[in-house]
């Protein structure tokens, strides 16, 4: 058991808030999305899960391994709009200053 | 997986981390804010900011702490570190006693 659980991880990043998740292989995408429910408060139904290198919608019923999801993949999340029942876009916040502090540290 | 095993760590940016206790007591400062009885706030909150941790560094480490964990349990690959950012990691690693 525990080493199959450490068996990989992933990285699920929406705005600036990145959830790191051990998880195996032969998990399915809703179990992923359940584990994330308990953590971010926000319901299965209203999750879409998208791998950020080939940008596939990642399906529910599917496993990890099916989608070529892989260790240390980074996975948006999208929620639904509670308005109008859409899907958000993927929207995956990154440092803006990273590159100038890189400049200001290497003199 | 519960909310209470997990744990927040901010970067200087304001960017969060949610990791796995067991990932975050990789490092030993980590470990003693987060277990010792009371004289943290961040024992409570299971949330530690890094003001002098760049948001790219601080991810580096929790990958790094899920690497550790992989590679405790058998699973020998390799970590890999971009060249530009190893000063900064190993300021990093130095104050978290990772």
């Amino acid at each position: 058991m525990q080493s199959s659980l450490q068996a990989m991880f992933i990285r699920v990043k929406r705005k600036k808030t990145t959830y790191f998740l051990h998880c195996d292989p032969s998990e399915t995408v809703l179990e992923i999305k359940q584990k994330l429910q308990s953590l971010s408060d926000n319901h299965v139904d209203d999750q879409r899960l998208v791998l950020v290198a080939t940008q596939q919608v990642l399906e529910d019923h599917k496993t990890l391994a099916d989608q070529k999801v892989e260790n240390d993949a980074v996975v948006a999340l999208t929620l639904k709009i509670p308005e109008t029942g859409q899907w958000e876009d993927v929207s995956i916040e990154k440092p803006a200053d990273y590159q100038s502090l890189l400049d200001s540290e290497s003199c | 997986m519960r909310k209470e095993d997990t744990v927040k760590l901010i970067s200087a940016e304001g960017f969060e981390f949610i990791i796995d206790r067991k990932a975050a007591l990789v490092s030993n400062t980590l470990k003693n804010m987060l277990t010792s009885s009371g004289s943290f706030t961040e024992t409570e909150l299971g949330e530690v900011r890094f003001p002098e941790i760049s948001t790219p560094i601080l991810e580096k480490v929790c990958q790094y702490f899920y690497w550790s964990l992989q590679f405790a349990s058998g699973k020998e690959t390799e970590f890999h570190i971009e060249p530009e950012i190893t000063l900064e990691l190993m300021m990093a690693a130095n104050y978290l006693h990772t």
